[in-house]
């Protein structure tokens, strides 16, 4: 774009009809929407939330850039699942990623079960979460750190300093430790395995990603006197 | 013979001062570089020392310090969208009345309403 104006500006031609010529050439990245289209919106709650509000007449006649592949209001469909099935994929091999989170969260309903059909009790019954994907988001949500050590250079010597991060960072961090506790196993066992173990483990706020999770923190703690060496 | 020697020995008569020449006019640009030091960005350090004796007292249970983890998780989020919402500001050179440190668009918008005398 740059290097096209400068020609015509040397050049001397159409000097007069730049603007247009401008408002021809695509100027919003590489998308093949131009930058007016607006994102779609296709979840029913925000739908409804937008009909409720009376702000859902306005946007009828904006033109709107088609759904995206995994922009769905699908019940199967969730997208912090996705997004795990993402993390988990390597060479970009889906399908197999998708099998090994499938396969996951089936063991994790056999394992629960399993526990379930031992306990004698309906106290301890009702302790017992059998929904795969309920597991998933409570492990998820117990791993999620709070800070990050970042290293600062101050002075020729490279402090660990704690930093505050993002809800997105918090998440990223979270399930890439899982996956990676998934991946520290002996040979025979499978990774869906592990996997659902370590889940199940951090569902109830223990095993090897929140013990990862807590000692995070207490560095950060040890570090806390260089807080305020911090610029990002 | 020594009356001369004296002559010459004295200082000879001062010579006139060096003109002053204006090689720049005199008078300050109306306009600042962009040049400017990174500021440090540092928040939310009262949180933090409030969440980690909270973490301590409790043996880094997190269940049991949830206000505390609010609190600065909220500081946090506030201090990243004031952050976005003033560089947005600076960006354009808007000014907001009463700040005092200011970007080098601010000041250029502020010293143009103020221009130098001819």
């Amino acid at each position: 774009m740059a290097t096209i104006k400068t020609f015509f500006s040397k050049s001397g031609l159409f000097k007069q009809r730049i603007c247009v010529i401008k408002s021809c050439i695509q100027q919003n990245g590489m998308s093949s929407y131009p930058s007016f289209y607006i994102n779609p919106i296709y979840k029913k709650e925000e739908q409804e939330q937008l009909k409720k509000e009376g702000e859902l007449s306005k946007l009828t006649h904006v033109p709107t850039r088609a759904a995206l592949n995994d922009q769905t209001c699908s019940f199967t469909q969730d997208p912090d699942l996705n997004l795990f099935t993402n993390y988990c994929m390597s060479d970009g091999k889906k399908v197999l990623a998708r099998s090994q989170v499938e396969q996951t969260l089936e063991s994790i309903k056999r394992l629960q079960l399993e526990k379930y059909h031992k306990c004698k009790t309906d106290e301890d019954r009702a302790k017992i979460e059998l929904n795969p994907k309920v597991v998933f988001h409570k492990a998820v949500e117990n791993c999620k750190p709070i800070l990050q050590l970042t290293p600062i250079k101050r002075g020729g010597v490279k402090y660990q300093v704690p930093v505050p991060i993002t809800a997105k960072r918090a998440q990223f961090m979270s399930m890439k430790w899982l996956i990676s506790a998934g991946k520290e196993k002996e040979k025979p066992v499978r990774f869906h395995l592990q996997l659902a173990r370590e889940l199940i483990d951090a569902s109830n706020n223990s095993g090897r990603v929140v013990k990862k999770k807590q000692d995070l923190h207490k560095q950060c703690e040890a570090n806390r006197a260089y807080a305020h060496y911090r610029w990002s | 013979m020594r009356l001369l020697g004296a002559l010459y020995a004295a200082r000879t008569p001062a010579k006139e001062p060096v003109h002053f020449q204006a090689i720049l006019p005199l008078k300050l640009k109306p306009v600042v570089s962009g040049k400017g030091g990174k500021t440090s960005d540092v928040c939310c350090i009262y949180e933090m020392s409030v969440m980690f004796n909270c973490f301590k007292d409790n043996d880094f249970n997190q269940g049991l310090c949830g206000k505390e983890i609010e609190q600065f998780q909220n500081c946090y989020t506030n201090h990243l969208s004031t952050k976005r919402v003033r560089k947005e500001k600076e960006l354009k050179g808007i000014l907001n009345p009463g700040e005092k440190k200011m970007s080098a668009k601010q000041i250029n918008t502020l010293l143009a309403r103020h221009p130098n005398i001819e």
